[in-house]
């Protein structure tokens, strides 16, 4: 036992010695300011001020995904193909997509584009915000994307706010970078209304991928007003795949099915809306599993997961590609503003999907009455999220 | 692709050059069949994509970008330094304990904890003076990681629990913990997502280009640590000698028990003063969905350094190289960056089916090397605890 703690001891005093004499010497030469700097390794491109080419075929365009894979079969890759859409409608070449392997890697990619002279730079999800702030920082004279980072909170410099005071102006200090938002609640409202005029016992279940997840707590509030407004006996049960683990929670299908078979021998549900990601692929076949109709989230999952089509009912949707594609073709139409970017009815940022497969099941009226709150969302007089919009306590267990 | 042509003259050459040769011949063979293969991959893939024409040239493009991408220029060049300075602290770290028979998988989840109690103790002082933040993060994520290389080194102490078991499953953990702890007591108050608030001026400070922080200068460091340790104090003499036979180590008054606590400690230190070093030089800010393959890509580049510190250098050197390259193959080529891996996984195969490529190459002088395979088989076989 005598010989383990010199060694530990020499180790860390020495790593701790190396450290102190490196940052000792920092506030002696001007580096001062960037150990606070949370920006170090944005830096503007080279060449002066970006000239975008008068030729909107020239433009060149460039997608980072967040950590993970690209065919996703949904964030990532409906980005993806909205920037593909706009490029190929611009007749600009397809934008090359930089997937990073970890989190240390977001700065860097997005600074990849940046050094090779590109005019858009798309990022996707909310874990690319900060890069992306940093960036169009460095680089105000080049057009960012940010997807699902809005709104921007910057401080009175247009650096990403440490602190969250969010005390600087966004759209005027960095005019170039486009935060995008959804306005969940009301695609889940929609969704709820389905869910609710499908149902035939009134008992209803909602499976989240993890307590932490905002957005995810916002689609099942207003899945839960939807509900109530067809139905106002129904029963919304609510769970969620895990509290901690995000891979579990969006990534793993397999624990989705196990933990759906679960949830439906529980609590009887006949409608299942996931709120899950690629687990929530899982959780649909759980409920095909056990005839009851599922509700994907995000993308059409009839689509996107086609594994499980024969009992999609629907998918609460985020228009991602719709968001991503209008917003390169106003950036180079010269229309485009930056700051947030929300996206919400008003501008079919959000919706239903087609009922595909169980189109001859659905009621007559259904389509009529998903249309009629739709109308009444963009005219701004429904309310499709309670007064803690976000708040995950207002949900039942 | 030349150099398995070549192999037979350096063994004729001096005796210095021999010896090198010796050392580098497997890993240089295995690096350029990896290379061939991952341009098969890039062809192959062109037939199977819809609508993709065959261009024989872009396996060349694809390395072209790569290698720009990474040594192209002086930025390239610290953003591959970057890249390398985890992976040589994680490739110490496996290193280090397979020096003492141990099978440190859990490298992960100890950079994990490392990076999370570096960004807990910079949150607490972000507002300090930067030595004072600086200081105590770096040795928050450095206790941290030793914390959990604690672990599995005591239970395999006291109770035979297999490492390799136990430091999988401290990996989940560690997922679950930084998702607990940047979710509830570190999370930024107000926001809508879960995120930490920045480390301020706990953040390493920039000592090369426009990034290059000073945590590139601290595994350099470690390095040297490492090295001395192993090689010029008692201890690592004992380490070693444990590695090599925990019997013979016992029979010789050694304490094979101790050690083995002592190195998975070190191992855990080392682990997580890479996770340390990644949020307080590059994300200064964790979220909880904080991923990572530095744990795992530290495995193979203590193998393919074969556990030596120096070699470890090098492996990280071109682990890092490729990571940062990859950025620009992605964006000038369109390869996917699953490309790396493709590479990362061949150079590995090759190593350890060195039997077949001696063989192949007639590679009779070169050193069999790879003695951390010999350990991983003696590992997976599932020798008693150490008493």
């Amino acid at each position: 036992m005598r010989t383990r703690f010199p060694g530990l001891a020499l180790l860390v005093g020495l790593a701790i010695i190396a450290s102190a004499c490196t940052s000792a010497s920092s506030p002696s030469a001007s580096a001062a300011p960037s150990a606070a700097n949370p920006c170090a390794g944005a830096t503007a491109h080279s060449g002066g001020t970006h000239v975008f080419p008068t030729d909107k075929t020239k433009w060149k365009i460039g997608v980072t995904t967040d950590v993970g894979t690209v065919n996703d079969k949904n964030f990532n890759e409906y980005t993806f193909n909205g920037a593909k859409q706009a490029a190929a409608a611009l007749g600009a070449a397809v934008p090359p997509v930089v997937v990073p392997k970890d989190a240390s890697e977001l700065a860097k990619n997005i600074q990849g584009f940046v050094n090779q002279n590109f005019d858009i730079i798309v990022t996707a999800g909310f874990n690319n915000g900060q890069a992306t702030t940093c960036a169009a920082h460095a680089n105000p004279d080049i057009w960012f994307i940010g997807v699902d980072q809005g709104p921007p909170c910057v401080t009175p410099d247009g650096q990403p706010d440490g602190a969250f005071k969010c005390a600087g102006d966004a759209k005027t200090l960095l005019p170039k970078y486009v935060a995008i938002s959804f306005q969940e609640d009301q695609a889940g409202y929609l969704a709820g209304m389905a869910a609710a005029t499908m149902s035939k016992s009134g008992t209803l279940g909602a499976i989240g991928g993890i307590t932490l997840c905002g957005p995810c707590v916002r689609y099942i509030q207003g899945f839960q007003l939807g509900a109530q407004k067809v139905n106002p006996n129904s029963v919304l049960k609510v769970a969620w795949v895990t509290t901690s683990d995000f891979t579990k929670a969006f990534n793993d299908p397999t624990t989705g099915k196990n933990f759906g078979a679960q949830f439906i021998t529980q609590n009887k549900p006949d409608v299942l809306f996931q709120v899950a990601g690629k687990t929530g692929n899982g959780i649909l076949d759980a409920a095909c599993d056990a005839s009851i109709l599922g509700i994907g989230v995000d993308v059409d999952q009839a689509l996107s997961y086609p594994n499980a089509a024969k009992c999609t009912l629907t998918s609460a949707e985020k228009k991602l590609l719709l968001a991503t594609s209008t917003d390169i073709a106003n950036i180079v139409a010269g229309t485009q503003k930056g700051g947030d970017d929300h996206w919400d009815a008003k501008r079919d940022g959000i919706g239903y999907s087609p009922f595909h497969d169980l189109e001859s099941k659905i009621p007559s009226g259904l389509k009529a009455q998903l249309d009629a709150a739709f109308a009444a969302m963009k005219a701004g007089t429904l309310k499709t999220c309670p007064d803690k919009c976000g708040d995950i306590s207002t949900l039942p267990k | 692709m030349t150099a398995p042509s070549s192999s037979g003259s350096p063994g004729r050459a001096t005796p210095l050059l021999a010896q090198i040769w010796a050392v580098i011949a497997l890993p240089l063979i295995s690096i350029l069949l990896a290379l061939l293969v991952g341009a098969f991959v890039i062809l192959a893939s062109q037939l199977v994509l819809p609508g993709g024409n065959l261009d024989l040239l872009l396996p060349l493009t694809a390395y072209a970008a790569l290698f720009q991408g990474a040594f192209g220029n002086f930025d390239a060049l610290v953003d591959t330094l970057i890249s390398t300075t985890p992976l040589v602290l994680g490739g110490l770290s496996v290193g280090l304990a397979f020096k003492a028979g141990l099978f440190n998988i859990g490298a992960q989840g100890q950079f994990l904890l490392g990076a999370l109690g570096a960004v807990a103790a910079g949150v607490a002082l972000a507002g300090a003076p930067p030595l004072v933040a600086i200081t105590v993060a770096l040795a928050a994520g450095i206790l941290a990681g030793a914390f959990w290389g604690f672990i599995p080194g005591l239970l395999k102490a006291v109770s035979g629990a297999h490492e390799v078991v136990v430091t999988i499953m401290l990996n989940y953990i560690a997922i679950a913990v930084i998702a607990a702890v940047v979710g509830g007591p570190l999370r930024q108050q107000g926001r809508p997502e879960a995120i930490t608030p920045d480390v301020g001026n706990a953040a390493l400070p920039v000592i090369i280009g426009n990034d290059g922080h000073a945590g590139i200068a601290l595994a350099i460091v470690a390095v040297a640590v490492v090295a001395f340790l192993l090689f010029r104090t008692t201890l690592g003499f004992e380490i070693r000698i444990v590695g090599a036979n925990p019997d013979a180590a016992r029979y010789a008054g050694m304490r094979p028990r101790a050690l083995t606590i002592l190195t998975m400690s070190i191992a855990g230190a080392l682990a997580g003063l890479a996770g340390a070093v990644v949020v307080l030089g590059v994300t200064h800010l964790m979220t909880p969905s904080f991923g990572t393959t530095v744990g795992f890509d530290s495995i193979a580049v203590a193998l393919l350094g074969r556990t030596n510190p120096v070699g470890i250098v090098a492996a990280a050197f071109l682990f890092g190289a490729l990571r940062a390259g990859a950025s620009l193959m992605q964006i000038k080529a369109g390869i996917p960056v699953e490309l790396i891996d493709v590479l990362q996984a061949t150079i590995l195969l090759f190593l350890v089916a060195n039997p077949v490529l001696r063989r192949a190459f007639r590679l009779r002088g070169v050193k069999a090397g790879l003695e951390t395979t010999e350990t991983i088989t003696k590992t997976y076989a599932g020798e008693v605890a150490p008493r």
